[in-house]
């Protein structure tokens, strides 16, 4: 027997480890591509994902259609009830929305998105860290290209399309993510700045100055402005939660924003395509 | 030789398959789940205590590669702690008798924690900032994955000595 095969195991691990040590350092600073070969994974691994996930979906729905409609009647009598109560909230809103902004002004924010709108359900989160990725089912076959923006089922700012973008598949990046970067204002008070996440439910408003004030903005809704033109402008992002002074850099405040997208409960996305006549 | 490797390429695809399946079913019941339950750490400790240190390190090299392309970290950084984890699980379980459920808990639990702290430290280092602790939620994660792997390997025992009762 040749010595190699009887050292078999003090040669593959060396082996594995330098190759994982020089796929890392070449990536360190990291860069905005992701290679062919963590593309090539994703492409093959995330149908199995996607296959899981609508299993599971699948037994969910299963439960709830099939063996659920248990008592369905008394729901829906009081679904019903609710209904019409519902009709009422929604008269008087709709005449409270107008006295707020005129109808053509709604009709042309949505007409600009219309037919390039596409819907899409989450199948995973990232497998590290849950505020920085989640992976969508719809990919390049269904019209999805990087730097997409991406809002939940109430119009709030998800994150955006990034690479790798698979054919029924993509990844998008949370507005959680350390490395995301979006420019917003908050609406009364205009305080404009970068918003970046801190891999955790918050972010940070940076580089607002000191002397632009807004010590009480706190609960202020802050939009995105659509400089970066990446996120179209007027997308509702999330509420100013503390306004401080920055201790490391003091002619800057130091403001945190809890976003309005909630983790645990996405699960349908509208990813946003680009506004006829461009403008993000 | 060769029909024993490509028997081995198809288990890691397998096992990589399979571990990919039960993540991301997990993911869709609760997201928040994924913070305590590492699949891919269960089926490398796993296969690597059954199969030995170089099928080991192959399937927690593939396993951890595809875990890092489901995320925005560096790509690499899973790879290379779960290379080690398969690495040393089949190497340790070979030479110390860890067949007991107690004996292989405390082994297993050994070894997550070793790797987590491993995967901490190399995530720190290569992406300042970005490591989450879900609130210390993650600390739970090599418990779950020492009962879950422990309480695989007893099962497969168990049904091993009842079919061979019955066998005999």
């Amino acid at each position: 027997m040749p010595p190699w095969v009887k050292r078999r195991s003090a040669l593959v691990l060396p082996g594995l480890v330098v190759f994982h040590i020089l796929l890392i350092s070449v990536q360190v600073p990291r860069g905005a591509e992701k290679s062919l070969f963590e593309r090539g994974v994703f492409f093959v691994f995330a149908p199995i994902q996607r296959a899981a996930t609508g299993a599971v979906r699948g037994l969910g729905s299963l439960w709830r259609n099939y063996f659920d409609l248990r008592g369905v009647r008394a729901e829906n009598r009081e679904l019903r009830l609710k209904n019409f109560f519902l009709a009422q909230d929604l008269r008087f809103l709709e005449d409270r929305l107008k006295l707020a902004r005129s109808e053509a002004q709604i009709r042309e924010s949505l007409a600009d998105f219309e037919g390039s709108l596409i819907t899409a359900r989450t199948i995973g989160v990232d497998s590290v860290n849950p505020h920085q990725s989640i992976i969508i089912d719809k990919g390049s076959l269904d019209g999805v290209v990087r730097d997409m923006a991406v809002c939940d089922r109430t119009g709030a700012l998800v994150g955006r399309t990034i690479p790798p973008i698979g054919f029924k598949e993509s990844m998008v990046q949370l507005i959680t993510d350390k490395d995301s970067s979006v420019s917003v204002k908050s609406v009364v008070s205009g305080l404009t700045g970068s918003m970046t996440g801190r891999a955790a439910a918050l972010c940070d408003l940076r580089y607002v100055l000191a002397s632009a004030g807004g010590t009480d903005t706190k609960g202020e809704e802050v939009r995105t402005t659509g400089f970066d033109k990446i996120y179209p402008a007027g997308l509702p992002v999330g509420v100013i939660q503390s306004v401080d002074p920055d201790q490391t850099s003091p002619i800057f405040l130091s403001i945190v924003i809890a976003p309005y997208f909630r983790f645990d409960t996405i699960d349908v996305v509208a990813v946003l395509g680009p506004r006829r006549g461009g403008g993000g | 030789m060769r029909e024993t490797a490509v028997k081995d390429i198809l288990r890691t695809v397998l096992a990589v398959a399979l571990a990919v399946a039960v993540y991301s079913a997990a993911g869709a019941g609760a997201p928040a789940l994924l913070a305590v339950f590492n699949a891919f750490s269960v089926f490398v400790l796993y296969f690597a205590i059954r199969r030995g240190e170089i099928f080991g390190a192959v399937l927690g090299t593939a396993a951890g590669l595809v875990q890092d392309a489901f995320s925005l970290g560096v790509f690499g950084v899973a790879g290379l702690t779960k290379t080690l984890l398969g690495f040393w699980a089949g190497f340790i379980s070979r030479r110390i008798d860890v067949a007991s459920f107690g004996r292989n808990i405390l082994f297993t639990l050994a070894l997550s924690v070793l790797e987590m702290i491993l995967w901490t430290l190399l995530t720190a280092v290569v992406r300042p900032g970005s490591v989450n602790l879900q609130g210390g939620l993650v600390v739970l994660q090599p418990v779950i994955t020492a009962v879950l792997v422990s309480g695989w390997l007893a099962f497969e025992r168990r049904r091993a000595r009842i079919r061979s009762l019955r066998g005999g």
